[in-house]
Parts: structure tokens; C-alpha cells; sequence
């Protein structure tokens, strides 16, 4: 068996402009789920029976059900849907079928990602221990302040690991928007493999790809967290490795 | 200055406080003594609204409550009024030293953050930790993180300090160095109300010992009268047990 070197070089040229559309979901998903994530989290943890049922309803629905079935029902669903209440309800002749796909990656990666992070934020929460919730008010802050101030912070430097792997995750799942005809990595590979059916040398090379991206996120989470949980660092561990080194 | 009457609190069907009245006056150190489960951390948590009472009033300089359903206003004036050392310290983990005192004065009382940290090291130096501004909770030894609990609660000149254990989560050794320093802030006139099984500490500091079992309060009176001539058989009982502990040889 013989590889096209050639062509897999061209690829990886070609599928190198793929990366910022990849990124591009990841980033506005992580950006828009990590509030919607947290309003969830507090409606869980919060005393309204009606909130916490349905929150929990949704996210094992999103859970329970595999992205390609999503991706394929919203697909079908949303631009039919919504071309009829454009042109059926509000009366107006825009041509939803127009619309830059990406819009409807997003929509999906964003209810997902909501989702597994409501639940990270909820287990990262409950790993702060309540007396320094007591403590704040003991010295006169409100809950708002202690959660701000004092359980916020730790409850994120606990959630770091849990954050980076469902952006890896979700940097993974990106590559199912080529079903959506949104034009990212796996999309750009596929149409270039499709040519001369050198299918084999393009998905070689993407796979290179995600590796070196994911490579990229967990590095970078792995310095945030470094940084970040410099507080629960023992002055012996420190010393020790000052001795050692 | 303090006064407390009828508390009654209970955790379904446990009823921990049955009608516990309390009263404490400037410049007092209220020693509260009594087997475990008798409801003295209840107590304690309820004076500063920790813990929600199911009855009782609250008389506290110019401010009259009933503990059931205080308003917040209420409840945040009660607590800049009081300051709380904790059992299990509490501190924040992710300040330091320094910044666990600083918080209270900064966030809760608006104190400017200069006045803030010339205070919070005041309070630090005065428990002994004047090398240990910039330490993490996670690089002090217990006895040093509870010595920064006491610092944060008297850097926000409380009326009134309570303490819930604080020695219980202590090793042996380190125990000495924080009843030191509730000693001194005794000696310099803090009005303190005080949950604690260290006996000989109790004896010395206390200007009123009241022990409670079951949830109500058996005896109170000065600390030679509670340790020497308890009126009250039960009291005995508590006294020749935790009194006779110290003498384990092993």
C-alpha cells in the first residue's frame, strides 16, 4: 500500500483553514454554555421543586441521547421550523435555507455542553466545604459575596479538570458538524479525500491534527491549573522541592 | 448586653434546645460545659443565625428580636455584632493569612483596604503569627490555622467572640498556644462566650460556667461554685467523669 505524500501534504494545508471554523464552535459553545452551565447548577442546587425536575429532566435527555441523533433531528427540524414561522407566523421573506450552518452547530454544541458543565459547576460546588460559607457570614458577608468571594474561586480551580476534559470533548465532537455541511477540519479533509478517493491519507492527517489540538487545550488547562491551585500547595512540599532541585 | 431567653431548636423529631436562656454582660467569659449532644454548639450557632431557632427572643444592646424569623437587616447587624471561631477553623483556603483577616474588614465593613491591613496584621501579631502574613491555611499547622480563626474574629472588634471548640480538632501539643491566646484576649477584657471541654481552662478564665445536658440548663454560676460545690447531681457526675479523664496513664 502505497501513500499519497504528495496529497497528504496538500491536505494538511488545505485542512490547516479548517482549524479557526473548529475553534471558532468550541470558543463561542464554551462561552455561551459556561453561563448557561452555571444559571443550571444554581437552579439545581436551588429550592425550587419545579427548576431542579427540569433541569434534571434535561440533562439526562442530552445525555441519554447520541450527538449524531441530535445533530441529524435539529438538521432536519430547525430550518424547516424556522422557515415556517418566518414565512407562516411573522409574515416576513427571508430565506432561512440561506443561513450559515455554523449557527446550527452551535446550537446543538451549546446544549450539550450546557448540560455536562451544569453538572461539573454542581459537583464543583458541593467540594467547597460549607463552614467557610458559615465563616463569611460569621464575619458579616452576605451569601452573594461568600459565594463570589470565597466558594466561586475554589469551586472553579476544583472544576479545571472536569472543564478541560468536555472542551476536549467538545473539540472532538466538532468534527461532527461536517453533517451539518459546516466547512471545519473534517469537512475540508473529506471533500479533498473525495477527488481521487485518498480517503485513507486525509483522515491520517486530520487525526494528526485533533491530536496536536487537544494537545494544545489540555496544555493550556494544565498551566491554569498549575496557577490556580497554588493555594493548596504545602509550604513542606514546596521547601522539599526546593531541597531537591 | 446579651440576652438570650427561651431558645428552642430542634432537627425533626430531636429537640436540642428545650428553653435555654442566656445572658451575658460586658467584659463576661461565659464558659458553657455539658456531655456531647446536649446541644451547646446548637447554642452557640443560633446566637449568630447560623442556626435558624424555632422560638426565643434576642435582647442585644439596642437591637430586640424574636430568633424565629429575624429580618436580614436584623441578622447582619447580630452578626457585625459578634464574631465566631469555629470548631474546624473554616478558614478561606484560597487567601492567605492576611487576606482571611482582611476579608471581613474590607467586604463586610467597607473598612479602607490601607486601615484594613495595618488592622489584620495587628490581630495576626497579637496571636503570634507575625511570620506568617503570606501563608496559605494548607501550609499551617492546626493550631496556627486557628490562631488566624481567632485573628479574623477579632480584627472586627466584636461585641461579643464566641467559640465552638475550638481546641477539639487540635493534637495535644498544640492546644497550649490557643488557649494562650483566648487567655490574653480574656485578660484584656473581650466579652466571650465559650464551648469547651479543656477543664483547668475553664476554671481559670471562667467568669461564669453554665452546664447543660438534654438540651436545657442544669446549673450556672461562678467557676468555683460549678467545679467545687455543684448543686446538681448531674453536674457532679459530668465533673468527677471528664475531671477523672486527665488522670489516664496509659
Amino acid at each position: 500500500m502505497n501513500l499519497d505524500l504528495q496529497f497528504m501534504a496538500e491536505t494538511f494545508i488545505d485542512v490547516l483553514h479548517g482549524i479557526p471554523v473548529t475553534f471558532q464552535i468550541v470558543i463561542v459553545t464554551l462561552l455561551v454554555s459556561a453561563p448557561l452551565g452555571f444559571l443550571m447548577t444554581v437552579t439545581k442546587l436551588g429550592d425550587g421543586r419545579i427548576g431542579r425536575r427540569a433541569a434534571a429532566a434535561y440533562v439526562s435527555f442530552v445525555r441519554g441521547t447520541p450527538v449524531v441523533l441530535q445533530i441529524l433531528f435539529l438538521y432536519s427540524l430547525l430550518p424547516t421550523l424556522l422557515n415556517y414561522l418566518i414565512k407562516e407566523v411573522c409574515g416576513l421573506s427571508y430565506n432561512i435555507f440561506t443561513v450559515n450552518p455554523i449557527l446550527y452547530a452551535y446550537v446543538v454544541f451549546i446544549l450539550n455542553t450546557t448540560a455536562v458543565l451544569s453538572e461539573v459547576f454542581r459537583s464543583a460546588l458541593l467540594t467547597v466545604n460549607k463552614g467557610q460559607m458559615e465563616a463569611a457570614l460569621s464575619i458579616g458577608m452576605n451569601r452573594f459575596q461568600a459565594y463570589v468571594r470565597i466558594i466561586i474561586p475554589q469551586a472553579l480551580t476544583a472544576a479545571l479538570p472536569n472543564i478541560c476534559n468536555t472542551t476536549v470533548n467538545l473539540l472532538k465532537s466538532t468534527s461532527l458538524a461536517f453533517m451539518m455541511t459546516v466547512k471545519d477540519v473534517t469537512a475540508i479533509a473529506k471533500i479533498d479525500a473525495s477527488f481521487g478517493y485518498n480517503y485513507l491519507e486525509a483522515y491520517l492527517v486530520i487525526f494528526f491534527i485533533y491530536i496536536l489540538l487537544c494537545s494544545l487545550v489540555q496544555g493550556v488547562f494544565h498551566l491554569t491549573e498549575r496557577a490556580a491551585a497554588a493555594y493548596k500547595k504545602p509550604a513542606s512540599v514546596r521547601n522539599a522541592r526546593r531541597v531537591f532541585s | 448586653m446579651l440576652k438570650v431567653e427561651n431558645i428552642k431548636k430542634s432537627f425533626g423529631d430531636n429537640q436540642v434546645l428545650q428553653g435555654v436562656d442566656i445572658e451575658v454582660n460586658k467584659g463576661d467569659i461565659v464558659v458553657i460545659l455539658g456531655p456531647s449532644g446536649s446541644g451547646k454548639t446548637t447554642l452557640l450557632r443560633c446566637l449568630n443565625f447560623l442556626e435558624k431557632a424555632d422560638q426565643g427572643t434576642m435582647t442585644f444592646d439596642d437591637i430586640n428580636t424574636r430568633l424565629h424569623g429575624a429580618s436580614k437587616q436584623v441578622i447582619a447587624k447580630v452578626r457585625k455584632k459578634t464574631a465566631f471561631v469555629f470548631q474546624n477553623y473554616n478558614l478561606f483556603q484560597n487567601k492567605t493569612a492576611l487576606q482571611n483577616v482582611m476579608e471581613g474588614l474590607v467586604i463586610a465593613r467597607k473598612v479602607p483596604k490601607a486601615e484594613a491591613k495595618e488592622r489584620a496584621k495587628k490581630a495576626l501579631d497579637k496571636v503570634g503569627l507575625a511570620d506568617r502574613y503570606d501563608y496559605y491555611p494548607s501550609q499551617l499547622s492546626g493550631g496556627q490555622q486557628q490562631r488566624v480563626g481567632i485573628a479574623r474574629a477579632i480584627a472586627v472588634n466584636p461585641d461579643v467572640l464566641i467559640f465552638d471548640e475550638p481546641t477539639s480538632a487540635l493534637d495535644p501539643e498544640l492546644i497550649g498556644e490557643v488557649l494562650a491566646v483566648m487567655k490574653k484576649l480574656a485578660n484584656e477584657g473581650a466579652t466571650m462566650i465559650i464551648v469547651t471541654h479543656e477543664m483547668t481552662f475553664a476554671q481559670e478564665v471562667a467568669s461564669k460556667v453554665v452546664f447543660m445536658d438534654g438540651g436545657v440548663i442544669v446549673e450556672q454560676g461562678s467557676a468555683k461554685q460549678i467545679f467545687t460545690a455543684p448543686k446538681e447531681e448531674r453536674t457532679a457526675q459530668f465533673l468527677r467523669r471528664v475531671l477523672k479523664d486527665y488522670d489516664y496513664v496509659i
